[in-house]
């Protein structure tokens, strides 16, 4: 009552970066607010997988409160501590359980106790990540900072619109700080490999992908390994689907991924061609990690420990998500992120250096002697 | 903002660019860039440079696009459409060093 100068929230305007202004919130314990989402559109407010998110944090955390306007056009959230534990998540049909793993992966390493949640829906999209994309993609970035023992359980596929399909995240895990790290490399791709999955549709789509896939990448240089994964049955969910995904690996064990899944009526072929060329282009801009990899890695080294940590990263990742994402990171934690480029003569590139002061975060559920 | 209106481009400092609030990230990186908003006909002098194109090229392709490609509640990065993709990787050449086997076998080569 006495100093209303300041106010007591972090603010945000829009329904951009949802999920992650809400981790970043949950991380570094301030509340926040955010206002005019979507105020403009012809329906205001939040979307009913954005409630959905926030009821999944509810059950993660112990003692956060979300108030949300009578439009829904503004929330406030008032983070708790990070509890964990067991859980079953209904994920709505507008978003697979890629949308909600996700943000997950940000906060189980610093839980109290163990991540095993269970989510149900659909598993695959175009727009968020599939099951391989985080098994594959993000879990590998996790273990570059200590989280070793944590995986993705795919138990049933299933496809939009109807998914049916089943995952299990478990997290085991538990850190005080993620450590600190140095990749001023470029890291070399040994092999590419991937998997063609199917559900409730004939075993030659999956084929036929693998074939696309592989005309593509043909003279790459390197192996080309695709499984090809058909499900059926009970496990295959309630809905006709199937997609691909490829990964560029590297020794380092970092890696480039892309990924697709196919509509009704499109051709397997071109969907398996499509994906190759776009790992191809994943590869070309991307210095060690990849740009869907990028948020997670930059926030770890944000809450890392009072150390300096280093990414080699490409012009190409510059962009506008790379511009929003450290703006957000900036609100949150005040922390700036410095580029440099490398002056190394022997390979032309122009990549940069991201070198960031991890802010000391500790896990408030684990006390350091 | 006063720079954009000069004729001479600006060198921009990506660095500091990315923490200016007041000017939109798309402005941000085609500042840093180097495509000031007076160029109109952005499309066409784009396709000479492939990877400048690779970027700028977005804003351009419709309202809705604008809005999501800014936003990381989408998972999957932009990719420039199927035709251009299949032109720029007839070759390999360019990501050629970026392979354990295929960098021995340039070396050789050349």
């Amino acid at each position: 009552m006495s100093s209303n100068k300041k106010s007591p929230y972090v603010s945000f305007l829009g329904s951009q970066n949802f999920r992650l202004r809400i981790v970043l919130s949950t991380l570094s314990g301030k509340p926040i607010k955010i206002e005019k989402i979507r105020s403009t559109d012809l329906n205001p407010g939040l979307k009913d997988y954005e409630i959905s998110f926030l009821r999944l944090m509810e059950s993660v955390t112990n003692g956060s409160q979300i108030e949300i306007s009578y439009t829904g056009t503004t929330v406030i959230y008032r983070p708790g501590i990070i509890v964990g534990g067991s859980h079953t998540h209904n994920c709505p049909p507008s978003k697979p359980v890629g949308y909600f793993v996700e943000p997950l992966l940000y906060l189980a390493p610093f839980s109290k106790k163990k991540f095993s949640i269970v989510l149900r829906g659909i598993t695959s999209s175009h727009n968020d990540a599939g099951v391989e994309a985080i098994k594959w993609g993000l879990l590998p970035i996790l273990e570059k900072f200590g989280v070793r023992e944590c995986a993705l359980h795919t138990l049933k596929r299933g496809s939009p619109p109807l998914g049916g399909g089943e995952v299990h995240l478990v997290v085991d895990t538990l850190l005080a700080q993620p450590i600190t790290i140095h990749e001023l490399e470029r890291p070399m791709i040994n092999a590419i490999k991937g998997v063609s999955y199917s559900t409730r549709v004939s075993p030659s789509l999956v084929n036929r992908m693998i074939d696309g896939a592989k005309k593509v990448l043909k003279n790459v240089g390197c192996q080309v390994n695709i499984t090809a994964d058909v499900w059926r049955g009970e496990n295959s969910g309630k809905s006709p689907g199937w997609g691909i995904t490829l990964i560029g690996e590297t020794k380092k064990g970092w890696c480039y991924l892309a990924e697709a899944i196919g509509d009704s009526g499109a051709i397997p072929e071109e969907v398996g061609e499509m994906v190759a060329y776009h790992l191809l282009e994943e590869i070309e801009s991307s210095g060690a990690i990849g740009r869907t990899q990028l948020p997670l890695a930059i926030t770890f080294m944000v809450i890392g420990k009072e150390d300096i940590g280093r990414l080699r990263i490409a012009k190409a990742e510059i962009d506008e998500r790379f511009v929003v994402l450290l703006r957000d990171i900036k609100t949150i934690f005040g922390t700036e992120v410095l580029l440099k480029e490398v002056d190394d003569s022997s390979d032309h590139s122009d990549d940069y250096i991201v070198t960031i002061k991890g802010n000391g975060f500790t896990n408030s559920n684990k006390k350091i002697a | 903002l006063q720079a954009n209106k000069t004729k001479r481009r600006r060198k921009w400092d990506i660095g500091k660019l990315i923490y200016m609030n007041n000017i939109e990230p798309q402005d941000c990186i085609k500042r840093w860039k180097g495509e000031d908003e007076d160029d109109e006909n952005e499309d066409e002098s784009d396709i000479e440079n492939e990877e400048q194109d690779f970027f700028t090229k977005k804003a351009g392709i419709t309202d809705q696009s604008k809005e999501t490609f800014n936003d990381l509640e989408k998972f999957v990065p932009y990719f420039e459409k199927m035709e251009k993709l299949v032109e720029k990787w007839k070759t390999f050449d360019s990501i050629n060093d970026r392979f354990i086997g295929a960098s021995m076998k340039s070396k050789k080569e050349s």
